[in-house]
């Protein structure tokens, strides 16, 4: 089998962990060999099923022991999250497992990214117009993350903070405020609306009920859902006097 | 592009206007299309009279256009002319814009000028001497009447361009070319047939309309003789669909009298109306998002090319010199202390490339750029509060980069667990504000894909027809809130007021009324912004 010939190349360059392979009973070692190629993917129980043609109980009993062991450890993977995944203990997840730099144990961190939203509107309103190096460079100066950022989650944070309108994008004039910039950079700063504590503008639809309504479709003068009988309108119009 | 609901918020219009049998007539046209008089008969089951009575009602208030066309006779008959019917979608719906249109007018010429342009508001078509006539009844004893007065605020109303002559009563098209012909013949009711008749009402109107040079042109009483003849050598193709016109004109014995075939009619421009909302729209929208210099830059530019343009919905403004748009601004509130740099700050941002050396300097503005800006953010506020803040920044990545995208690179750019991305994805899409296309990859294992779209010229269409659809309701909450509260409203005054609960009653009427009312002129202008400009 040519698995077992690349696991006997590695066997040959790791002395200790040859012998704990050696300890293993057979089943547990081809269940760790299977798990182990995956390198830092890590595997789908039933895809070790599928690879060693062990039957079902045979391949958690060893997956079993190999935790006990701390021979391998189970990872969440980020596009199945049902699923159980196992990783051998000495690889850390891929970005693809895991989600990539915003994800903890397959969760959207919520918290970091809103901490970090924050910093950056604090960056640009103190600053007016920046760009993602001016950001980046800010918050390594100043050592204000305790953690290393990198130029990418400036920047897919200030590309999420324009899609919220709460900054926008603009290219560099070289003229007035971006004259420390060259023409056509990419610069970001306050949306006027927001930054002015207006929020956001609402339009017309929006601020009377019919805009809210998940039911327009269904709404008729003379049907079940009509204008005349409708609960929204007369919510609103509490709440307006 | 008439929706469902712009078709039913016509029809109400008309029939809140201008009674039931005129608002039947309508249906019957908008729905149908361009028809003749016994076809619509056939359809309203309506008696003859009363249609006629109809369209003469809604051709004098603009809401419907004859013309004629001569169509093949059956065998061995000679070709016969027959006058169609088509109602004016647009003109219709304006009609719940008087009030903004009389605003303009008192702001810019004044009272005089705002009681000449509520008759003609009111009446439809009029000419000269009925102007005079009604305002002379209006008029009470103690004033002074004077036609001189009247004339001068009328010649400014014309000036101003917001008075136009009407267009022909019932133009005549040339039959069809040869091509179109066997088609026709046939009355078959293929899809090309129908683009055959689009333009034919496009025909009829451009046929219908008055020259651009008389268009505007007040004629002092010596010459309206001279014109009337120039008048009927221009419409002799007509005569026959006239003469038969005028027969029933006579029978009904005279909403127009015989005198006035001699005098020109005159009826509001609405065109020039929905310009300059469409103008006052982008100088707002420029100065909640930019600021209030840029502004007044594009108020001084619009000033100076508003007369150039010549359709309503156009892409970008004529080039205007750097030295009169300096010359208008200081011209402006708030425009006094700005010199040329700041002007020229204010022009990049409206999106003007500065050029590299400055000879003769002239900028046009992108108009169209910021309709569309200002309709995306209609559109975006809409999702933001139906489906929420994590649904309106997916929407606007989607709307930006206008192509289609996988839901994992959606859910990654914008910050959303991949869980409620979908579910997002799928409500929106559910209500047609997204487009989905599903894609099956055929690996080692089949995997699913789920790609995502803005497609703004269906989305658009949608939002306008929400729009028409809450116009509708707003008009309906109007109509029933005075529905209920009649009693008080016919009460006599004084009695109101002394009873404590009555008077309560007619105070929240009153506020009501001005919540709907106020609510139903903005969100007009947001028709306005998806359907005219």
């Amino acid at each position: 089998m040519s698995r077992s010939i690349s696991t006997s190349a590695l066997k040959r360059k790791r002395p200790e962990s040859n012998s704990l392979n050696d300890s293993l009973v057979d089943a547990d070692r081809a269940v760790f060999n299977v798990i182990k190629s995956k390198e830092d993917m890590g595997i789908w129980t039933r895809d070790i099923k599928w690879e060693t043609s062990l039957p079902e109980n045979v391949v958690n009993k060893s997956l079993k022991s190999l935790l006990n062991k701390k021979l391998i450890k189970e990872v969440v993977n980020i596009k199945n999250k049902g699923r159980k995944h196992y990783m051998a203990a000495e690889f850390e997840p891929s970005k693809e497992v895991t989600g990539g730099a915003w994800y903890v144990e397959g969760n959207l961190d919520k918290e970091l990214i809103n901490v970090l939203k924050g910093l950056c509107l604090k960056i640009i309103n103190s600053q007016k117009v920046v760009t993602v190096d001016g950001v980046y460079d800010f918050l390594k100066k100043h050592k204000v993350t305790t953690f290393d950022c990198t130029k990418q989650q400036i920047a897919e944070i200030l590309n999420s903070m324009v899609l919220d309108n709460e900054i926008i994008e603009v290219k560099s004039t070289g003229l007035g405020e971006y004259h420390s910039f060259p023409i056509g950079t990419i610069c970001y700063r306050i949306a006027s609306g927001a930054g002015l504590g207006k929020g956001l503008k609402i339009g017309a639809m929006a601020s009377i009920p019919c805009g809210m309504c998940p039911r327009i479709s269904q709404c008729t003068p003379d049907g079940i859902i009509s204008p005349s009988t409708c609960m929204y309108y007369k919510k609103w119009l509490d709440i307006e006097f | 592009m008439v929706t469902q609901h712009g078709i039913k918020l016509a029809v109400y219009l008309v029939s809140s206007f201008y009674g039931d049998h005129n608002s039947k007539v309508c249906e019957c046209l908008i729905r149908r299309g361009t028809l003749t008089l016994a076809q619509i008969i056939r359809f309203t089951e309506l008696s003859r009279e009363n249609v006629r009575h109809c369209l003469l009602a809604l051709i004098h208030q603009n809401c419907v256009q004859a013309f004629s066309i001569q169509q093949e006779g059956a065998f061995g008959e000679a070709p016969k002319i027959v006058t169609h019917y088509m109602a004016l979608f647009d003109n219709i719906i304006h009609h719940m814009r008087f009030p903004k249109f009389i605003v303009i007018v008192k702001e810019e010429l004044g009272e005089e000028c705002e009681k000449v342009f509520e008759a003609l508001l009111q009446h439809g078509r009029l000419s000269f001497s009925q102007i005079v006539d009604r305002h002379k009844q209006t008029v009470s004893k103690e004033e002074n009447f004077n036609v001189d007065n009247i004339q001068e605020s009328f010649t400014k109303l014309v000036n101003g361009r917001f008075v136009e002559r009407c267009p022909a009563p019932e133009p005549f098209l040339a039959p069809p070319s040869e091509e179109e012909t066997p088609a026709k013949k046939r009355g078959a009711k293929s899809s090309k047939v129908r683009e055959v008749s689009e333009t034919i009402e496009q025909r009829a109107l451009a046929a219908a309309a008055p020259m651009e040079s008389i268009r505007f042109l007040v004629e002092t009483h010596n010459w309206s003789d001279v014109s009337d003849k120039n008048n009927a050598e221009k419409l002799t193709a007509v005569t026959i669909g006239k003469k038969r016109k005028q027969d029933f004109l006579d029978t009904d014995g005279g909403l127009l009298d015989k005198d006035e075939k001699k005098e020109v009619l005159w009826r509001v421009n609405f065109e020039e109306f929905i310009r300059r909302l469409r103008h006052k729209a982008c100088i707002a929208n420029v100065m909640s998002r930019l600021n209030n210099e840029c502004g007044i830059v594009l108020s001084a530019i619009l000033e100076l090319t508003r007369s150039s343009e010549t359709k309503v919905n156009t892409g970008s403004t004529a080039s205007v010199s750097i030295n009169a748009v300096y010359d208008e601004v200081i011209k402006k509130q708030g425009g006094l202390g700005m010199n040329l740099e700041r002007i020229r700050a204010c022009l990049v941002e409206l999106g003007c490339e500065m050029p590299t050396i400055r000879i003769d300097e002239e900028y046009s503005i992108d108009l169209k750029s910021i309709i569309e800006l200002a309709q995306n953010e209609e559109v975006e506020s809409i999702v933001l509060k139906r489906y929420g803040r994590e649904a309106y920044r997916m929407f606007r990545f989607l709307s930006k980069s206008g192509r289609l995208h996988e839901t994992d690179k959606i859910a990654d750019t914008t910050f959303v667990e991949k869980k409620d991305a979908i579910k997002i994805l799928y409500k929106l899409w559910k209500d047609d504000y997204l487009q989905m296309e599903k894609i099956t990859v055929n690996g080692a294992r089949q995997t699913q894909f789920l790609l995502w779209k803005v497609n703004r010229q269906s989305l658009w269409e949608h939002v306008l027809d929400e729009m028409y659809h809450a116009a509708l309701n707003l008009r309906l909450r109007i109509a029933d809130e005075l529905e209920q509260e009649k009693e008080i409203l016919q009460m006599p005054k004084d009695k109101v007021t002394q009873v404590e609960e009555l008077r309560k009653r007619y105070e929240r009427l009153k506020k009501v009324r001005i919540i709907y009312e106020s609510s139903l002129m903005n969100l007009d202008d947001a028709l306005m912004l998806f359907h005219d400009f």
